[in-house]
């Protein structure tokens, strides 16, 4: 019934690059989003499905020069209890107490969570305003070469990336924070749990003398993928944390998304809550 | 001196105690084996193909790709099955339809395979041909005249109705408008009742889909013996109604059919009729020759399972200045879906708690039940007295501030009383209604509260406050909607003193095993463990009309006492024939016959048995008895005393709510139930707390979402059950009433936690903001609108057809 006509389970990267070299891969990691997705009907399993859980190097978070390193095969887990994270980067391990169940988050990648490219998925937007990149292998030409990307310019589409069909996710990589630096994470779910977010706000940036500069909103949920909300970024660049600065952000950002209606909201819904959600977390970075 | 002390058996009550569920250990460990775990012999694994049009005509079937994949063993439609006969309450439709479709969920064919994933694929290899019939998705569609007929009665060749003997049913004749059923009942006199009153309010009230959502999925195994007697694994909660109606589906002696319940995963009411996958299982089963299991998918439980009746309400209330209630009028649309299934008879119920939760001179009640071509409503939990306590319990709130008085002080200046008989001839024998009022409220602090919260309505900060109260009535002895409400008991003790309870009444996972068992023990003088309970098989048990109306605990509790008594009016005569004393000197405590005024043993019970059968004079202990409640079949007008007792409840509900989302989180509730007595302290409040939390789940977040008759969030990724970290604190307490019919004094409690809820959230939401939502649930969107003004009113304009 089933169109998997190979299974394999790489322990290198070297060797995972070579597979995926070949062509029709179905790339398997926590498989929370693929399986219940190859059920239903979107997506269809390639030829090869290949396991990516036993590759060597591609689980974990360490340090990397001023960067935090955080292996695709990462549980959701292991980011929410990792010390370096919550030191480093506490806004993902706030996103990751948000993600879905225990079970799911026990299963799940951070590097699935990113191919998965859903507009709701729950690090992305975090790791967005975090100026987060994430680094693609793949073995053209017998070798392993790797680039890296930005993650804000990484998604096309729903479940659509830059990647190329032939290159691994390996790892996510988030700068060191500057002193100063500030950043919150907001997901609106019906429930505290176990929720696809009807909206999710970041919001980071360093925090000087009442203003912020080097601001990063993003939003999910309200576009076909997670997007950096340049026009609130603007009206709050550098400018002092007041009520006015506040309300204008606000307003700015209900006027430049563009979500949908769907079973989970309606577009109305989703802007008022953008709006009214970027104003609290405003204030609550204003008064902290 | 080595003087040993005489031992004493002190009376030990079992009555009150907490007592663990006899089936919990095995549930815990995971071993409780399901209809879900079952592998009998040789079966087969069927599937049902349903309708992909919500309204059509069935052009053609074509299955020859179907039949003839590898692994297929048998594929059915309407057509292989020529004598089908009607199923359903109205016998409304066939369990194959050949001819029509009326809703997505319609089953077209059926395939019985090698295994579930052969007979899916043998699905999708079925073609059927439709064409379009236009579609009813709501239930004022179809009462507007010339709306389009759901059940159009068939024509002859000629284009002319056929003639058709009278009583043929609605699934063969026909009917010549939507309305599937009606219920009109009046006392006092409305006109006159509302000239006398100071306010009259009226409004609309929009009361929504929601579904079981039993873990236990929908699921049964069928097989017939070589000579032709069914036998059926089933989750029903009703086998002995069950064993009749299938026997007559089948044409054959109901002796012939035998059916088995595994543990059930739950009912709530979900597994009170017969429907279609069950016969058609039968039907494949038969034609197979072979065992068939059909389970359903999660997603065919939310598509293909019965919902919550859905409701159009609009109530007019009237009081006077005073606070005296004056009359209330209540006209509701119940949306039946495409086929009528018990929530069409849900204004049973509603009616009472209009024309009998508070006193009220004068009540007009009309429900016109409709088709619509949405998912058929069936039985829930609560069976329409959610929905009615919804509406008025609200207008309580809204006519109490209209007058300017407490809506506590109201409640109470209206309540019932033990001794009032009601328009409906509902005759409350005990009562604790007002208790349950006062206790609720002093225990939640609800008057300081209330009054805080409305001061606090416009302080800064974008999360309120508000506390609400509801109230409600339920049936509490059983209900008499069948000519009988009994149930029988088998008891026997065997010779090592171990009772086996033989009950008619099923254990769905409210605890039935445990109570009985508890009520036996206490007359037997014997420890829980000593009880094993058979209650599962219609060729064992004795007959009882199933698990309804909160029931079980009353009536088959009763059978079961009554068993025990005779069993001990026999042990004990044995004892006192035995060792030359009076009967009336003995009693049973602790395994032994004691002096009933020492509590000196006299002999262990299990040696006595032995005795007994071992004797020249052998015996065995075994007793039978039926229970029959003195309760009345009501009569056409709806009046009568359906139940031999009736529960009462009062719960608050504290919310806060955040005005920029409209999150309503429920902070706590605080529940005082009158039960009668308490029987098995933690079975109840178990049961209190998971009826609160789906009181909790209808009132905020589960919403089935059928748009134009299709159902659009058949998942619980969508479908939002209350998760752990949602469920408020609980301060439950109990009111002993002691009811004089009631075993050891307990009345039925199974429905009335879930009843209150959403009412109150209501009135807690009013409290918190000031702002009235007269529709559920109060999902975030929802209430964020209604908060903005963005909701406009529901309305419904009385109306009873011509």
């Amino acid at each position: 019934m089933t169109a998997i006509e190979r299974y394999a389970a790489p322990n290198s990267l070297d060797e995972a690059l070579g597979i995926l070299q070949q062509g029709e891969v179905t790339i398997l990691a926590g498989g929370t989003d693929l399986m219940p997705q190859t059920k239903a009907g979107r997506i269809a399993f390639k030829a090869t499905l290949m396991n990516i859980r036993n590759v060597a190097g591609l689980s974990g978070v360490a340090f990397d020069g001023d960067w935090l390193s955080i292996g695709a095969t990462t549980t959701i887990t292991a980011i929410l209890n990792d010390p370096l994270v919550k030191k480093n980067a506490p806004v993902l391990a706030e996103a990751c107490d948000h993600f879905a169940s225990d079970q799911i988050r026990n299963a799940g990648t951070i590097g699935g969570n990113i191919s998965n490219a859903s507009p709701a998925g729950d690090t992305l937007v975090p790791l967005i305003v975090l100026d987060a990149e994430v680094e693609l292998a793949s073995k053209p030409n017998g070798a392993v070469t790797t680039r890296r990307m930005p993650l804000a310019e990484y998604f096309t589409g729903p479940g659509r990336t830059k990647r190329a069909a032939n290159e691994l996710l390996t790892a996510v990589r988030i700068p060191l924070p500057k002193p100063g630096h500030v950043a919150r994470f907001y997901k609106f779910g019906a429930r505290p749990a176990l929720d696809i977010a009807t909206i999710s706000i970041g919001i980071a940036g360093v925090k000087k003398d009442g203003a912020l500069t080097d601001i990063r909103v993003a939003f999910g949920a309200v576009a076909p993928t997670p997007v950096r909300a340049k026009r609130t970024e603007a009206a709050l660049e550098g400018r002092r944390l007041d009520d006015a600065t506040i309300e204008t952000a606000a307003n700015a950002a209900r006027d430049e998304v563009n979500p949908i209606d769907d079973v989970r909201a309606t577009a109305w819904y989703r802007k008022e809550l953008i709006h009214n959600m970027t104003k609290r977390m405003l204030d609550h970075v204003a008064q902290a | 001196m080595n003087v040993a002390e005489k031992p004493v058996i002190a009376p030990e009550s079992l009555i009150g105690q907490r007592i663990q569920k006899k089936d919990a250990p095995e549930k815990a460990a995971g071993k409780t084996r399901y209809i879900q775990d079952m592998v009998v012999p040789g079966m087969l694994h069927a599937k049902i193909l349903r309708s992909s049009r919500v309204h059509a005509k069935i052009k053609s079937i074509d299955t020859s790709a179907a039949k003839a994949l590898p692994g297929v063993h048998v594929v059915l439609t309407a057509a292989d099955v020529p004598n089908q006969q009607p199923i359903g309450v109205a016998r409304d439709h066939l369990p194959l339809k050949g001819e029509r479709v009326r809703s997505l969920r319609d089953e077209i064919a059926a395939v019985a395979a090698d295994s579930d994933e052969i007979a899916e694929a043998a699905l999708k290899l079925i073609r059927v041909e439709y064409e379009d019939l236009p579609i009813i998705a709501g239930p004022e569609d179809a009462i507007k005249p010339g709306a389009p007929l759901i059940h159009p009665a068939p024509l002859d060749a000629d284009g002319q109705p056929k003639s058709l003997p009278p009583k043929t049913p609605v699934a063969f004749a026909g009917k010549a408008d939507n309305i599937a059923m009606r219920f009109d009942y009046t006392h006092g006199d409305i006109a006159q009742a509302e000239a006398e009153s100071d306010v009259v309010v009226e409004d609309t009230f929009q009361l929504h889909y929601v579904t079981h959502c039993c873990m236990g999925v929908s699921g049964v195994i069928a097989e017939f013996d070589a000579s032709g007697n069914l036998l059926m694994y089933s989750n029903t909660q009703v086998p002995f109604l069950h064993k009749r109606e299938f026997a007559e589906y089948l044409n054959i002696d109901p002796s012939r059919v035998r059916i088995i319940q595994p543990p059930i995963g739950g009912g709530f009411g979900s597994k009170l009729d017969i429907y279609p996958f069950e016969v058609i299982c039968i039907f494949l089963a038969r034609a197979a020759k072979r065992p068939v299991k059909m389970v359903f998918t999660r997603e065919e439980e939310f598509l293909a399972s019965p919902t919550r009746q859905p409701v159009l309400l609009t109530l007019r209330s009237g009081c006077r200045k005073d606070g005296t209630l004056t009359f209330r009028q209540v006209h509701t649309l119940h949306d039946n879906g495409a086929y009528t299934s018990w929530g069409a008879t849900t204004p049973f119920v509603m009616m009472q708690t209009f024309s009998s939760l508070y006193r009220v001179p004068a009540c007009d009640y009309h429900t016109t039940v409709v088709y619509t071509n949405n998912p058929y409503a069936g039985s829930f939990r609560g069976y329409g007295n959610l929905q009615a306590t919804f509406a008025i319990e609200q207008h309580m709130d809204m006519l109490a501030e209209r007058i300017g008085m407490d809506p506590l002080d109201f409640r109470m200046k209206n309540a019932q009383d033990a001794g009032e008989v009601t328009g409906q001839g509902m005759t409350f024998k005990s009562c604790g209604f007002k208790e349950c009022l006062t206790t609720a409220a002093e225990r939640s602090d609800y008057r300081r509260k209330h009054a805080d919260n409305i001061a606090n309505r416009n302080a800064r900060g974008p999360v309120k406050r508000g506390i609400g109260i509801a109230s409600m009535l339920h049936v509490g002895g059983g209900a008499k909607i069948y000519p009988s409400d009994g149930c029988g008991t088998i008891l026997k003790l065997d010779d090592f003193a171990n009772v086996t309870l033989i009950t008619g009444a099923s254990e769905i996972g409210q605890g039935s095993e445990t109570v009985l068992s508890q009520l036996v023990c206490e007359e037997l003088g014997l420890p829980i463990s000593a009880v094993t309970v058979v209650n599962n098989d219609t060729a064992i048990t004795p007959w009882d009309v199933g698990v309804h109306a909160s029931r079980t605990t009353f009536i088959a509790g009763n059978s079961a006492i009554g068993a025990a008594r005779k069993a001990k009016a026999k042990i004990l005569a044995a004892a006192a024939r035995k060792h030359g004393c009076d009967e009336a000197e003995l009693d049973l405590r602790g395994g032994f016959v004691v002096v009933a005024e020492t509590g000196e043993p006299l002999v262990e019970l299990a040696r006595l048995m032995r005795n007994l059968h071992f004797s020249d004079k052998a015996e065995l202990v075994m007793t039978t008895f039926y229970y029959e409640p003195p309760s009345v079949h009501q009569d056409k007008a709806f009046k009568g005393d359906v139940s031999a007792a009736y529960a009462w409840a009062a719960q608050v509900v504290e919310v806060e709510v955040d005005t920029d989302t409209g999150i309503v989180k429920m902070t706590k509730v605080t529940g005082t139930h009158d039960v009668g007595r308490v029987l098995n302290r933690l079975g109840l409040e178990g049961q209190i707390e998971g009826g609160v939390v789906m009181g909790q789940g209808y009132a905020l977040t589960e919403n089935l979402i059928v748009d134009n008759g299709v159902t659009r969030n058949p998942n619980f990724r969508d479908y939002k059950l209350v998760t752990a970290p949602e469920i408020p604190e609980m301060d439950i307490t109990f009111v002993e009433s002691m009811d004089g019919e009631g075993p050891q004094g307990a009345k039925g409690v199974g429905e009335a936690p879930s009843i209150c809820i959403a009412a109150a959230a209501a009135n807690a939401i009013y409290n918190a903001t000031g702002v009235r939502i007269f529709g559920l649930p109060f999902t975030p969107e929802a209430v964020y609108r209604a908060l903005r003004g963005a909701t406009p009113k529901p309305h419904w304009q009385a109306w009873k057809p011509a």
